[in-house]
């Protein structure tokens, strides 16, 4: 009834599309391409030439695509690989960011998460995401295209704070989450950081570490300070914090004492995520706004 | 179109039940839809709401701001473009697609008391413009409003003469936002699900009044006009029956009362013929030679109505006749009977005014016995 030539052309048609899918083996052909070794070849020598480097001169930077245009939360794996998120969808990137070299995504959720997601942490090979509300997504690193379950953990800050930054504390075994913006009476006019320990009963995981502001802003004449991210520095354990308002980067001894406090070079016109790496590099990420979003790696500390 | 079509009755196995076909249409494209998104993992987005069609997108390499020189925004790839392209069209598509059975039943469920062309069309293109709408639109807050702006200055007005239309042109604007926002699966259960509670309802005549009588009583009176005794006046069969009528069963229809009136003769006048001969007979030809020569001497006129030949079993032959006054029933019979010359298996004679040649008879009999006292 139907004619022979319908299902030939048919079957031509699924051939030729199932030719147009992405091979998988693209990842090691990137990696090992000229370009890509002679980024890294670059950020080494620019690592190791402490002499003759500009203070402040970032050591690379790599503009992001489209999809990670409102780019929010840094974090590096054990083995220092680094993961990145956006801001209104859970899904995850992993970035070569010695070679320029986007490696996978992958999703939260068999149908994608919408969150107003901030800020990326990972703590013992778990993954988390923060959203403003102080909302905590718990998930494994999913392989590339992967979508991976979660689960979710309620801080109780809600009314406290806007939140917009996570951390790590391998030392306490805890996360820190920065407050960008006080909701409580008690918190404003102070750099807070809620420290939610991972282990112990609910009732006792939160502590509360909080910082006069008249102290972090110094001489530096912000109004105020609302940080956009923190991390915890691998060597000296310190907190460092980046506000994109302001511009600025502070650290911070995890007892709240000021170690600095200092506007960002003027080309981060929206910083919102900061790493630092166990070889001494500090990773800031940009949102897009008059510029493409972008991730600028920088020698730590300068 | 006509190869979809065929697709369509090869998948039902011929039937053309409109639940079946359907069915059939539905499960075409779910096979179709399962095809392409096995093949295109990249359309996955439009079926799970969201855009994980950037899943299939890494790894990629990075533009370097520091060798640029300036910072300048991301190329967009031509494959990206063309992605973005079929992939719109593949939206628009699907709303086509989906909208389609429902013009169907619009057009089925509406036919008896007639569908508006303009809104079969309009159900068609309403969803690929919504749906091209909320792409354009997507989260831009600002968009949205201009788009306010922009329809409030567009004045249109319609009456739609039933709130069913109404309900139809909702759901192609529910399709045309589902479609829009990446999320066909709604899509096409808002379509699956609707398309068949509306024919079920259709077909069950949902929601009539109790007190009003069901359409099988509504259709009583009218076949009993057509196939019962005329008292008087001419009562005209019901006109939705008249109109479900298929153009081949009117044809036949037609055809049959053509035949009756053959039979009957022209209004005012006596009918031709009164009565059915039927021969049963192994012998077609011969008995038809025979049998004709002596129709002409014992019935007034005669017309062979009908053959009917079978296989394994005899034929028959159905002649009409107008018989004579002075011939009775037996007679007839018997003559018919004695022209065979062994040919007949059978044969009968059935008078359409029997009793009232039999009441005639009598009362002639009656008479003729009065007459000697």
């Amino acid at each position: 009834m139907i004619s022979e030539r319908y299902w030939a052309a048919l079957a031509v048609c699924l051939i030729l599309a199932s030719a147009c899918q992405p091979a998988n083996d693209e990842l090691p052909a990137l990696i090992g391409s000229s370009t890509a070794v002679a980024r890294e070849t670059r950020l080494q020598r620019g690592l190791a030439d402490h002499d003759t480097a500009v203070a402040g001169a970032p050591l690379a930077q790599w503009l992001l695509p489209p999809a990670l245009q409102e780019i929010s939360g840094l974090a590096l794996t054990r083995d220092s690989r680094l993961l990145v998120h956006d801001d209104e969808v859970g899904q995850v990137w992993e970035i070569d960011f010695r070679r320029g070299i986007l490696v996978k995504l992958f999703a939260l959720g068999s149908r994608v998460v919408k969150g107003d997601f901030e800020s990326i942490a990972i703590a013992n090979d778990v993954v988390f995401l923060l959203a403003s509300n102080g909302t905590l997504y718990e998930f494994p690193e999913g392989a590339s295209g992967a979508q991976v379950e979660y689960k979710v953990h309620d801080t109780g800050l809600k009314k406290a704070c806007e939140f917009e930054g996570v951390a790590f504390a391998p030392a306490i075994n805890a996360l820190l989450l920065a407050c960008k913006t006080a909701y409580a009476p008690e918190n404003r006019g102070q750099l807070v950081i809620y420290r939610w320990s991972l282990t112990g009963d609910t009732a006792a995981r939160l502590t509360r570490l909080s910082v006069p502001l008249a102290g972090v802003i110094g001489s530096n004449g912000w109004k105020g300070l609302h940080p956009t991210d923190i991390t915890v520095d691998p060597v000296s354990h310190n907190y460092v914090l980046v506000a994109s308002q302001e511009k600025a980067l502070v650290e911070i001894t995890p007892a709240g004492v000021v170690v600095f406090a200092r506007p960002l070079p003027a080309m981060h016109h929206q910083p919102e995520g900061i790493a630092i790496t166990k070889d001494s590099i500090l990773i800031v990420s940009d949102e897009a706004g008059q510029r493409p979003a972008m991730i600028t790696l920088y020698r730590w500390p300068e | 179109m006509d190869f979809f079509t065929r697709l369509l009755t090869y998948v039902t196995f011929g039937s053309t039940r409109p639940i079946r076909r359907l069915a059939a249409y539905y499960g075409v494209l779910v096979v179709i839809g399962f095809l392409l998104f096995y093949f295109l993992p990249a359309l996955d987005g439009l079926l799970s709401g969201e855009h994980l069609a950037q899943l299939a997108q890494t790894p990629s390499l990075l533009q370097d701001a520091l060798a640029v020189g300036q910072v300048q925004a991301p190329a967009i790839s031509l494959a990206s473009r063309v992605e973005f392209g079929l992939s719109t069209a593949f939206i628009l598509l699907s709303t086509l697609a989906l909208m389609l059975p429902v013009t169907w039943v619009y057009m089925s469920a509406r036919s008896g008391q007639g569908h508006n062309q303009a809104i079969v069309q309009a159900l068609i293109v309403l969803p690929m413009i919504v749906a091209g709408i909320v792409l354009i639109v997507s989260n831009s807050l600002a968009l949205a409003f201009s788009l306010a702006g922009v329809v409030a200055a567009v004045r249109f007005k319609t009456d739609l003469s039933d709130a069913r239309d109404i309900v139809f042109v909702f759901l192609a604007i529910a399709v045309g936002f589902a479609a829009g926002v990446h999320a066909i699966t709604i899509g096409l259960l808002l379509s699956f699900i609707f398309n068949f509670v509306l024919v079920l309802i259709w077909r069950y005549d949902f929601g009539r009044a109790v007190l009003e009588p069901t359409a099988a009583s509504q259709w009583a009176e009218p076949l009993g006009d057509l196939a019962g005794k005329d008292q008087g006046g001419n009562t005209v069969p019901d006109r939705d029956l008249v109109l479900a009528l298929t153009p081949k069963k009117v044809e036949a229809l037609a055809e049959r009362f053509e035949r009756v009136r053959g039979i009957l003769g022209k209004n005012g006048k006596k009918p031709k013929f009164d009565a059915v001969v039927t021969i049963t007979t192994a012998a077609l030809t011969e008995a038809q030679a025979h049998l004709e020569p002596a129709l002409d001497d014992v019935t007034k006129r005669w017309k062979l109505d009908e053959v009917v030949t079978n296989t394994g079993k005899p034929s028959q032959l159905y002649y009409l006749v107008r018989t004579r006054k002075s011939v009775s029933r037996d007679a007839l019979l018997t003559a018919i009977r004695a022209s065979g010359n062994g040919h007949f298996v059978d044969a009968q004679v059935e008078i359409g005014d029997a009793i009232a040649k039999e009441a005639g008879e009598q009362r002639r009999e009656r008479k003729k016995q009065e007459q000697p006292a």
